[in-house]
């Protein structure tokens, strides 16, 4: 503080230096360079460009990357919404066959329940009622065994049972044509 | 090839003459607006000399240097026009743009420029009474950072704090170099401070 207080102009000083020249010609050719250069630059004269217009190649710069942006945030996005479907679906179909297996459980254990019933009460019910259960058991096995070798169509097992079930079927219509069942080819 | 556009005929000074009457923001939306030469030519005039003369004093009397930098800041403007908010004198922003190329150039030689320079010597060697300079020529020996700051302040009658923002630097560096450039340039100015001016 003490050596600008020091420091400071006097009166004769700032008189210097306001008299000092404020202004000066740089001279005529300046001028026209700075117009020509201008004019090069098409910020002036008869081949102007308006600024919105020497802006345009960068606005379509920006417009292209924002397109190329939207199409790939598109293709992104149905790329991701495609999986997640997909996924869904597997997920559903697993779900599906779980159910499946999990209902076929189920019927065999009521079957072999209904059956043990049936066999329970053959003694003591009526003949032609436990026929009829003996038969309606019967249907349903050769009709699930049926499945069962779509199913499985290389489980021996099940093979064998229809083999059986066709020839006694046969057999009970006084057919002796039976056509042996082979492996079927499964899609 | 490009179509030749002469440079100015008798009848665009005529123009230019009429539109000298016009305000410097109607020029300058004519040059915005139509790339009107006629009005930029008057807006030329009318500001370049002073530009001219300050940028020249920055750049320590060196004219090819200061033709270049009021060309280039001509060019800055008219390309920004459409920025400028027209909150501050037309001259003042055409100022701000000129200091920020004479800047520029000075940091192309040294990058401290407007650095503390502690290792200068202040005083400067005395002087015959026949080598005495004036102040205009004082100025121009002084260190780049030290006139910058003077020629803001003394001449150009800028604050500390103007300074300090158009530089870049802090209040207190604008007032150290302003005191060690006003004892470097009375030092420069000679000896005889009983006879002659202390500046």
């Amino acid at each position: 503080m003490h050596e600008n207080q020091r420091n400071d102009l006097s009166e004769q000083e700032r008189a210097e230096f306001a008299a000092l020249a404020r202004e000066r010609d740089p001279g005529r050719l300046l001028e026209e360079r700075t117009v020509l250069t201008l004019r090069e630059q098409r910020l002036i004269g008869k081949r102007f460009r308006p600024r919105w217009y020497r802006r345009l190649p960068i606005v379509a710069a920006g417009l292209a990357a924002a397109v190329a942006l939207f199409a790939a945030g598109l293709a992104v996005g149905q790329w991701i919404g495609t999986r997640t479907v997909a996924e869904s679906m597997a997920a559903a179909n697993h779900q599906t066959a779980m159910q499946a297996a999990a209902a076929v459980q189920r019927a065999g254990s009521a079957y072999v329940l209904a059956l043990t019933a049936l066999t329970q009460v053959a003694d003591t019910a009526e003949g032609s009622a436990v026929a009829q259960g003996r038969e309606a058991a019967l249907t349903s096995l050769y009709a699930a065994v049926r499945e069962l070798v779509l199913l499985a169509p290389d489980d021996p097992m099940a093979v064998a049972l229809r083999q059986e079930f066709e020839r006694m079927r046969m057999r009970g219509r006084g057919t002796a044509d039976v056509t042996p069942v082979t492996n079927l080819v499964w899609f | 090839m490009q179509p030749f556009e002469p440079l100015e005929t008798p009848t665009d000074v005529n123009a230019t003459d009429a539109l000298a009457q016009l305000g410097d923001r109607a020029l300058a939306e004519r040059v915005q607006r139509d790339g009107d030469d006629t009005a930029f030519r008057a807006l030329y005039r009318r500001h370049t000399p002073r530009l001219y003369q300050f940028t020249l004093r920055v750049l320590g009397g060196n004219e090819p240097d200061a033709e270049d930098v009021v060309q280039e800041t001509w060019l800055r403007a008219v390309e920004r026009l459409s920025e400028f908010r027209w909150e501050a004198e037309l001259g003042t922003w055409l100022t701000g743009i000129a200091l920020n190329l004479c800047r520029g150039l000075f940091r192309r030689h040294d990058r401290r420029w407007i650095a503390m320079r502690e290792d200068l010597d202040l005083v400067a060697a005395p002087r015959q009474e026949h080598e005495r300079i004036d102040l205009e020529a004082a100025l121009t020996k002084l260190p780049p950072g030290y006139r910058t700051v003077v020629i803001l302040h003394d001449v150009e009658g800028f604050t500390h704090e103007q300074i300090a923002e158009r530089l870049q630097i802090s209040a207190n560096t604008s007032k150290s170099q302003l005191s060690r450039g006003r004892k470097l340039l009375r030092s420069l100015l000679g000896p005889h401070e009983s006879e002659q001016v202390r500046v």
